[in-house]
């Protein structure tokens, strides 16, 4: 009797509490999909959570709207309290749902050409909000949902990243259906599956195979633009690299027309410079040191080491077009300090994402190799962002002369006013030899012969909505590795851009296969006659991948999580938001150092 | 195995008790004479052992013969270009070339050169590991043979568990926390081929102990040490030259896939792995750069392989009594 008022007892609990459970879920989930669905109406709650717009003092939101919350547009804004931090932007504000401002601190002329880059794609203010804004184990990182010709339909983790047509695509509408990412570090394996059919272009075959596709009937080989630039970098916060004479004998005693001449393929040179001379004022200023190993040897001794010393030389394998063959290379300059300088450097081969956190964050004691291809065409994306105030810690502390110059360089629109400083600045990078360069290195990429608008683009993000083989709905691209993450707006690698840009969009664009800047999400940005305030106009009726439509919130958000380190949301893959920093000069609200 | 093994023992405890006494027997001479005549008439062992002296020539001699030093890069030195193919006077290449018989490397250094040096390394990597695995290996198996109970326990499931990973895969793991290199790797390697000589030596040891002349060593008062490394290990030593000898190959071929790798030796050491790794792309272009290197590792391996197998037989006491003798 008393295990039968038990059992009774127990049911009753239960009963009663799934009543409750079920009682209690009905507001729980309207309110989700409230978060998603309506963004109008979600948008009065998130904008007083994001500590973006209450914690910094500056931040501003209209009120107006708060009465009328159904269909009412709360246009979003963060504004620097001043200048002092650093950066380029004094404030972004939405001005009405379909127009956004930028205010500068000082004049930028290449904001367009900064602006289009993929890091600042804009994705749905909600979804931002909804992921966090990344984070171990956010959707963000995996899923992005943007504008493009593309969306993400499944990311395979270490097999393939699958993207499908856009239908809603604002412009116009991709060739293929589907497009798949594939990836290998092997020249030979690349080359191998586009030869058997199995791939439709691959990235960067390696230099050995370009006579073996040109000769291909079935196969095109389309040449890239060196826009790129191959150096070993040091990092003047570690002996012996903290000794400017030391950096220097390293630059003279390393023959780089050797490395170029044997080990880089047609259509390479040997860099006089950090940047490449197609880049206005690239090429200004001396060129750089001769290769004189006896000189070298001298100024090593003068520094103290008249025998040479010990180090180490880390690299990622691999394969870049500003870099094609890496260990041969790596092997090669070794040899090339050990033979000139006496110089016993040890080999050490690192895992890329790993080796670019130690580079970024000034972890590698040694030399390493390292280079960069350009995002847009202009010596900032060049000089600032490897020796700007923004720059990262790759090359230890940062030279103020140089920041200087490029400062000044920067503030200019006109190629020939900015000449000055930018042949003062590189003089400065070859008396101070944060790095040596080496070359600038030609690459390519090949295609099956019937890829009807093939291209490589010298900013390598090809555009595959406009390639494609007749009658057939895939098209399967092999690059060299798999993304790292796919928010980009915290990412550096090429690898994590490329698939990016054929899903996210920012508010200017590249051509397709060249460096102009062409608008996209924005109808058009205009500057004030100093420059110092673009207004952005949006392209009206642009739906994101998840139905919602675009508006200037959504820009907004995109670009204050990323530009205001105190916001909850400024949390992308690593939180280092390097390109932000780089290009646009600081953050604001930064953590003190 | 076990089995033979008793036998191949079961033979020798007249022997042992003459030895005890510090005498060397005809039989114990014969023993061995019968072992070294049946290795000779396998032909495949004999081929092994020329194979094996061969390349032991190579590696104590390749100061002299080697045309190049193995890390000269030879640009601006010589007119040869980077994965330029093979070039022998014999055969036709002009005579004003200069004559590279395995071609040049990626790197522009010789790559004949390279593999002759390549040989000391892997003869190294394979005696040395080995040596290490089997002194470390048959402490713990003979101690745990011989102690058993807890010892024998704690010891043998302690190698289980190193058995658990499969071994490239342990060392690969060892060699991470250690961090890169030649030395690492070898370590690697030796650690995870312990748990086989420990298991061979106590198996054996188990069935020695018990025997005759074995007891007679305790009645005559000898100390649990003597009585194991004194009497009963060289009794052991049979199965362990076998394991031995096919454990350099295994080595030689392990210390061959971590430096392919990259984990084990660095460039730019003329290693046969490290140089097949870093030629691995131009498998098609240069496929020299990757047949040599690849040949000189099965070479090698082939050889200890052959030897080993031949001395299984050899010292395979059944085979006597099928009338092989």
């Amino acid at each position: 009797m008393k295990r039968n008022l038990l059992y009774t007892l127990t049911a009753a609990v239960v009963l009663l509490s799934m009543v409750l459970g079920a009682c209690a879920q009905p507001p729980a989930a309207t309110e989700a999909p409230a978060m998603t669905e309506a963004p109008a109406m979600t948008e009065a709650p998130a904008m007083t959570e994001a500590p973006a717009a209450t914690e910094a003092p500056a931040a501003t939101e209209a009120p107006a709207a708060t009465e009328a919350p159904a269909m009412a547009f709360e246009p979003l804004s963060l504004s620097a309290p001043d200048c002092e931090y650093g950066g380029l932007f004094k404030s972004i504000e939405a001005v009405d749902e379909f127009t956004v401002k930028f205010t500068m601190c000082t004049p930028d002329p290449a904001f367009l050409a900064k602006i289009a880059f993929s890091s600042f794609a804009i994705q749905p203010k909600e979804w931002l909000e909804e992921t966090g804004g990344g984070g171990a184990g956010s959707q963000l990182l995996e899923k992005p949902i943007g504008t493009g010709p593309y969306m993400i339909k499944e990311w395979r983790r270490g097999d393939q990243l699958i993207l499908e047509k856009n239908p809603d695509y604002w412009g116009e509408p991709a060739k293929n259906q589907t497009v798949v990412f594939k990836w290998s570090s092997e020249a030979a394996q690349r080359l191998l599956e586009l030869q058997a059919g199995t791939v439709d272009g691959i990235d960067n075959p390696g230099p050995d195979d370009f006579a073996t596709i040109e000769a291909d009937a079935n196969l095109q080989l389309i040449p890239r633009q060196a826009l790129n630039i191959f150096y070993v970098g040091m990092n003047n916060t570690f002996p012996p690299f903290d000794n400017e004479k030391v950096r220097q004998a390293i630059a003279m005693g390393i023959d780089r027309k050797r490395i170029v001449e044997n080990f880089y393929p047609p259509g390479s040179e040997v860099a006089t410079h950090f940047t490449p001379c197609a880049i206005p004022n690239g090429c200004t200023g001396e060129p750089w040191y001769e290769f004189d190993p006896e000189a070298a040897r001298a100024l090593l001794a003068e520094a103290g080491y008249p025998d040479g010393f010990e180090t180490e030389i880390a690299y990622r394998d691999v394969v870049r077009g500003y870099l094609p063959q890496p260990g041969v290379v790596a092997q090669d300059i070794q040899a090339q300090l050990k033979e000139n300088l006496n110089i016993d450097a040890k080999i050490n081969v690192m895992e890329s994402g790993a080796f670019l956190d130690a580079a970024d964050s000034g972890q590698l004691s040694g030399l390493h190799l390292l280079g960069w291809g350009a995002d847009f065409p202009d010596m900032v994306n060049f000089l600032d962002y490897h020796f700007g105030a923004g720059a990262s810690k790759q090359f230890g502390n940062k030279f103020d002369d140089i920041i200087e110059q490029l400062k000044q360089g920067a503030a200019l629109a006109d190629d020939e006013a900015r000449a000055p400083f930018y042949t003062a600045a590189n003089n400065l990078i070859k008396q101070h030899v944060p790095m040596v360069p080496i070359a600038h290195g030609g690459s390519a990429t090949a295609y099956k012969a019937a890829v009807e608008g093939a291209h490589s683009s010298p900013l390598s993000n090809e555009n595959f909505a406009v390639m494609g083989i007749p009658g057939q709905d895939t098209f399967v691209w092999m690059q060299n590795a798999e993304p790292i993450s796919l928010y980009c707006a915290d990412e550096t690698d090429g690898e994590s851009l490329r698939p990016c840009e054929q899903v996210t969009e920012s508010l200017y664009g590249y051509e397709v296969g060249g460096t102009a800047t062409e608008p996209r999400l924005a109808e058009v940005c205009e500057p004030n006659a100093d420059l110092t305030e673009w207004t952005c106009k949006l392209r009206q009726g642009v739906k994101f991948h998840d139905g919602s439509t675009l508006d200037a919130n959504d820009v907004v958000m995109s670009l204050i999580i990323q530009w205001d380190a105190s916001n909850p949301l400024h949390k992308g893959n690593t939180g280092a938001f390097t390109y932000w920093n780089a290009l646009w000069g600081a953050f604001l609200n930064a953590p003190q150092q | 195995m076990a089995a033979l093994k008793e036998e191949s023992i079961e033979k020798r405890p007249k022997v042992a008790r003459l030895e005890a006494e510090g005498l060397r027997t005809s039989e114990s001479i014969s023993f061995w004479g019968t072992v070294w005549r049946r290795l000779f008439r396998r032909k495949s062992a004999v081929v092994g052992l020329w194979i094996l002296a061969f390349l032991v020539l190579i590696a104590l001699t390749a100061d002299w013969i080697a045309p190049y030093d193995p890390v000269q890069v030879l640009i601006g030195v010589e007119p040869v270009k980077m994965r330029q193919k093979p070039c022998i006077h014999l055969l036709g290449c002009p005579e004003d070339q200069p004559q590279h018989i395995m071609g040049i490397d990626g790197n522009v250094r010789d790559q004949f050169s390279r593999i002759l040096y390549g040989a000391r390394l892997s003869l190294l990597v394979g005696l040395s590991t080995v040596t290490f695995a089997i002194i470390i290996g048959t402490f713990l198996g003979a101690i745990a043979g011989y102690l058993g109970g807890v010892v024998d326990n704690v010891i043998m499931r302690f190698m289980d568990v190193l058995l658990a990973f499969p071994s490239l895969l342990l060392a690969i793991a060892i060699v991470t926390i250690l961090g890169p290199g030649l030395i690492n790797a070898l370590l690697a390697i030796a650690i995870v081929s312990i748990p086989t000589y420990a298991r061979v030596t106590r198996a054996t040891v188990l069935s020695v102990r018990e025997m005759d002349f074995v007891e007679a060593s305790r009645a005559m008062g000898g100390g649990w040490g003597y009585i194991l490394f004194g009497r009963i290990l060289p009794n052991s030593l049979t199965p362990l030259i076998v394991t031995g000898t096919l454990g350099i190959a295994t080595a030689i071929l392990d210390a061959a896939a971590l430096s392919f790798l990259g984990l084990g030796a660095q460039p730019p050491t003329p290693e046969w792995g490290t140089m097949l790794g870093a030629e691995r792309n131009q498998v098609f272009t240069a496929p020299h750069l990757v047949f040599f290197p690849g040949f000189a590792i099965m070479l090698t391996v082939l050889a200890f392989n052959l030897l080993g197998d031949g001395l299984r037989d050899a010292l395979d006491p059944r085979l006597a009594q099928r009338g092989e003798e």
